[in-house]
């Protein structure tokens, strides 16, 4: 799995790539709360690279998202790609989660 | 095939299942959905069966046949019997939940599900016949 972080003015982009299962699951979420703790609370998440999502990242997906709500903020999906849609709908996820058919749409939706 | 119950050979995991059902000649989105199912079952074994202890095993049979694929899930892990719960596939907005959603994800995905426990071991065996069309 890589991560790769811009940060913009009013939002910060995360994107992933490879697999998101619980051998890396703690390395996304490493990235998103040292975001969060850095203040950083309108998030997309570029998920167009993704080739597997676990229970194990959603997890880490869901408890950044209901971080960053609480303090006014979102977590927005960016392109994600047919697989992690399809492990979002699995997951009965996909009423938790805006996503948004390219990463400038997400952006211009903060 | 015996693995050790190590959230690195996740990937390991994956690909067998992948080739096996490509023998059986699903589509693609149908293999990736095996994989996501059995790959949930294997995690929950790793975390939840054997804590990530370093010294488990689990031993994966796969059978693939025109149409159907069957995966068989052991491990001397302590007992658990997935097919005695049930998730809740409703999600509060308010307060989503955190976990759990792997179980779901695995009935949703497989068309039967099979548990014993036989000799102190847990046998799993995941199910797959028809083509996935989505959640």
């Amino acid at each position: 799995m890589e991560i790769k972080t811009q940060i913009y003015q009013r939002v910060t982009v995360v994107t992933v790539t490879g697999r998101i299962d619980s051998a890396s699951a703690s390395d996304l979420e490493a990235e998103l709360k040292k975001q969060t703790e850095e203040g950083k609370l309108s998030l997309v998440l570029d998920l167009s690279g993704v080739e597997f999502l676990s229970s194990s990242g959603l997890r880490v997906l869901v408890t950044t998202l209901k971080l960053v709500r609480r303090s006014g903020g979102d977590l927005r999906l960016a392109q994600p790609s047919q697989r992690a849609t399809d492990a979002i709908d699995l997951a009965g996820l996909d009423v938790l989660f805006q996503a948004f058919p390219d990463r400038e749409a997400a952006i211009a939706s903060f | 095939m015996t693995l050790p119950a190590s959230r690195d050979r996740l990937g390991a995991v994956c690909d067998l299942v992948r080739d096996a059902s490509e023998h059986s000649g699903f589509d693609e989105r149908t293999n990736y959905a095996c994989q996501l199912a059995v790959c949930e079952a294997v995690e929950n074994i790793i975390l939840h069966g054997y804590r990530d202890r370093s010294d488990g095993e689990i031993r994966i049979d796969l059978r693939s046949d025109p149409g159907r694929l069957t995966v068989e899930i052991v491990d001397d892990a302590p007992p658990f019997d997935p097919t005695r719960y049930r998730s809740d596939p409703n999600v509060s907005l308010q307060d989503p939940p955190v976990g759990g959603r792997g179980l779901l994800m695995i009935r949703r995905v497989m068309d039967a599900i099979d548990y014993e426990r036989r000799r102190d071991r847990n046998h799993l065996r995941l199910t797959k016949t028809e083509a996935f069309a989505g959640a």
